[in-house]
């Protein structure tokens, strides 16, 4: 559903992304390892249309060309990103950002189904409505944050770290709740420093370095690797 | 005659709330600072009397005149003048200075097409000049007309923004316009809205003043000041903020010039905006910063 190809960034100088591709088929969970720096955000935010790769890059969306869109469009498209540092709207309350999650036109008549849903998969957030968001505990933001992204009925759900922070317990209900919206038929790409969690739930994987991919496969075969295990499973080499 | 003094304030205040109220939602969406606002105002003071003087068309039916004409314009303003502005710039500080230097040109523009078509005289037109009887002291029916619109607009305005769908946005774009186009929230659209609707409140303000105050071409530029004065004191963005400290400014405004001296008006005015500044700089109810 989802391909990128040869994507470049830079900030100024300093490139963040070079000859980066990706591609996620429908109902497929993809998930991005890498280390601090390596431009896991940035390719979410060139995937999200927030920041534009250098010209060279292709990115299809279900066919069609969506590269130099302006960001407000990819929601509309079923492009949902649940950013790093969450980005809900912390004055506002939890029925609001849910509400706004609903914005993009495609979503309006499937607002009470989305919110049913939402609530159903964070029940937390149904004794909230009303809570300003900035007040809640992390988790609960982070539960606030996805469930704006589900308001909108997207295709694709982009994750950037959604469990950085959060306590082991609370990290693993997140990952459960995950897995209950891909069994929805969300296709849904997650960047985590959490791994196992991460390669529990996901189908496909990708390794990043420095900017570019350096590695791909199954999840089993992610588990399995010697590279994975010595970077991100605290194996002793 | 206390009395009094407070009631002929708490009309003055009502109208500086009203006027800045749309300053702080052309501030607080748009991040535009508007230089021009005053003489927006001004410009529906003219238009008011204008309506009334050569067409017989009263204040409250020209309010269906003058405040489609200050949206449009500021529409307008914004989508050639601001617009660009806001569009190249790399981000939100940027733009505010960048607005401050547009809009300050802005102001002379309207400015002297007032002057040239009104000339630079004091100007007013008599309005329900009739008096009124409330609890023992009488007050012009006019004046409790402009407090009573003031009430009007900015429940309308707080019910919009609280109460509607479009005022979810807009109240989002404020607190986190980076967030926005994560919700397919399109940033330019709701700020140029935003400023639109602030300029139709500017004319509304106009309008009300005209009912009851003189102004003339030049005087812009006060009620910049004082609205801004007011949006500062109540905290930028908050609606309730503008209310109180509006209220307060014109009740004290009023107290000096009876009870001290009319001479001491805008310092009496200066003080209370410092002391609160000192006191409470992110306002009476604004947030400390984060
Ligand atoms: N706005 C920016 N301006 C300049 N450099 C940036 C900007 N955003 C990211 N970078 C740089 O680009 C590189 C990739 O950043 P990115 O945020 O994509 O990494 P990441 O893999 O998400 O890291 P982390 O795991 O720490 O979140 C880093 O070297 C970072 O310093
Ligand atoms: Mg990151």
């Amino acid at each position: 559903m989802l391909d990128l190809t040869n994507a470049a960034l830079r900030y100024g100088k300093h490139l963040a992304l070079s000859g980066v591709g990706i591609s996620i088929a429908n109902n497929e969970t993809v998930v991005v390892l890498g280390a601090n720096g390596a431009g896991k955000s940035s390719l979410l935010k060139v995937l999200a249309g927030l920041v534009r790769p250098e010209p060279g890059a292709d990115l299809t969306f279900e066919g069609k060309a969506v590269l130099g869109r302006p960001a407000h469009d990819f929601p509309e498209l079923g492009i949902a990103l649940v950013p790093e540092g969450r980005g809900i709207f912390g004055d506002l309350t939890v029925a609001e950002n849910l509400q706004l999650g609903a914005h993009p036109p495609h979503a309006r008549p499937h607002e009470k189904r989305q919110r049913d849903l939402v609530l159903d998969l964070f029940p937390r957030l149904a004794e909230r409505q009303s809570q300003i968001a900035r007040t809640m505990s992390g988790g609960e933001q982070q539960m606030v944050a996805i469930g704006r992204a589900l308001m909108s009925c997207p295709k694709l759900l982009m994750l950037d770290e959604p469990s950085l922070g959060l306590a082991p317990i609370v990290t693993s209900e997140l990952f459960l709740a995950l897995g209950r919206i891909s069994a929805t038929g969300i296709a849904m790409l997650v960047v985590e420093q959490n791994v196992k969690a991460s390669l529990a739930i996901a189908q496909r994987g990708y390794l990043m370095e420095a900017g570019r991919i350096t590695g791909a496969g199954t999840a089993e075969t992610l588990r399995a690797d010697p590279a994975v295990q010595r970077a991100f499973l605290g194996a002793v080499a | 005659m206390l009395f009094s003094a407070i009631l002929t304030g708490l009309v003055l205040g009502g109208t500086y709330a009203l006027i800045a109220m749309g300053l702080t939602l052309q501030y607080g969406v748009a991040r535009i600072m508007n230089l021009a606002y005053g003489d927006l105002i001004i410009a529906g003071s003219f238009g008011a009397m204008l309506l009334f003087t050569a067409a017989g068309i009263n204040p409250l039916l020209a309010l269906f005149i003058v405040v489609p004409s200050g949206f449009a314009l500021s529409w307008l303003i914004y989508a050639l003048m601001l617009q660009p502005l806001a569009r190249r710039s790399p981000n939100r500080d940027r733009l505010e200075g960048d607005s401050i230097l547009a809009t300050f040109g802005l102001l002379f523009v309207i400015q002297g097409v007032a002057l040239v078509l009104f000339g630079a005289n004091y100007q007013s037109y008599s309005f329900l000049a009739v008096p009124i009887d409330v609890f023992g002291t009488t007050i012009a029916a006019n004046r409790l007309l402009a407090f009573a619109l003031a009430v009007l607009f900015g429940t309308g305005l707080w019910l919009l923004l609280t109460r509607t769908r479009f005022g979810t946005v807009i109240r989002a774009v404020a607190a986190n316009p980076g967030s926005a186009p994560l919700v397919g929230i399109n940033v330019d659209h709701v700020a140029r809205l935003a400023f639109a609707l602030g300029g139709g409140l500017a004319a509304a303000g106009g309008v009300v003043v005209s009912m009851y105050l003189t102004f003339s071409a030049t005087m812009g530029v006060v009620f910049t000041m004082k609205a801004l004065i007011v949006v500062i004191m109540g905290g930028v963005g908050n609606l309730l903020g503008a209310l109180a400290a509006g209220l307060i400014l014109g009740v004290v405004e009023t107290l000096v010039s009876s009870f001290i001296d009319p001479g001491l008006t805008l310092a009496a005015t200066y003080l209370i905006f410092l002391a609160v500044l000192v006191v409470r700089p992110q306002g009476l109810f604004g947030k400390p910063a984060r």
